[in-house]
């Protein structure tokens, strides 16, 4: 029954950090927050039996987040300075 | 190399961070049969730990895969897949059948053990080229650490 909860909690705050990806302003932040749901992702995927995928998440995850914010860079917006 | 590169955090965290997430790179691809993990888990590790080492060491980075290189790194271990693929039609099987590959055991088992650790270098190799080409293309020409 703990799993349960666990996993609901999991999926709320799966979709709670999706929203806010969508709906913030700052690119900056969309990209900490994308992060963040990558992080509760390999979460999830641990609690649902599947280590192979947690673990390839974790990794694309941190790899995506670099990709994302050298081309923000690029891009010359989204940071507050 | 001598000289320090960028801050006291950075230069620790990048001497501590960078030869384990390789070693854990290997490790991910040997292993990749009895834990979880395989080459392309091992190679995005590999090219996390490059990366790290550009992030820090910005153009003098001691990891110098940059440009063609890596392009060309991503072709060979494409190719490599492709090799033994073809390997084992030459000697008379389907295309990656491993039990037709010409070494000197005779064990279907053990033959497979080397046709997929094969392939999972290369895929390997492939995976790690490919992510650090596309770091390349988009940090071209730009110093990361201008304002």
């Amino acid at each position: 029954m703990a799993e349960l909860y666990l996993e609901a909690i999991l999926l709320i705050l799966l979709i709670a950090t999706t929203l806010i990806v969508l709906t913030v302003k700052d690119l900056m932040a969309a990209i900490v927050v994308y992060s963040a749901f990558s992080y509760f992702a390999v979460l999830f995927y641990l609690m649902v039996g599947s280590p192979d995928v947690a673990f390839t998440e974790a990794v694309i995850g941190v790899v995506s987040t670099v990709f994302f914010i050298s081309a923000l860079k690029k891009l010359n917006r989204g940071v507050k300075h | 190399m001598k000289h320090r590169f960028g801050s006291i955090v950075l230069d620790t965290a990048f001497r501590v961070l960078v030869p384990f997430t390789l070693l854990y790179g290997f490790y991910v691809l040997v292993h990749g049969e009895y834990s979880p993990g395989g080459g392309f888990q091992a190679g995005a590790l590999l090219a996390a730990g490059v990366l790290i080492a550009r992030l820090v060491q910005g153009e003098e980075a001691v990891y110098d895969l940059s440009g063609n290189k890596a392009v060309v790194l991503a072709g060979l271990g494409a190719g490599l897949y492709a090799l033994i693929g073809f390997i084992t039609m030459v000697f008379g099987g389907k295309f990656l059948e491993y039990g037709r590959l010409p070494l000197s055991v005779h064990d279907p088992a053990e033959l497979h053990v080397y046709g997929i650790l094969g392939i999972e270098i290369g895929v390997t190799i492939g995976v790690m080229a490919t992510i650090i080409a596309i770091f390349d293309a988009l940090t071209r020409g730009e110093d990361l650490y201008d304002d």
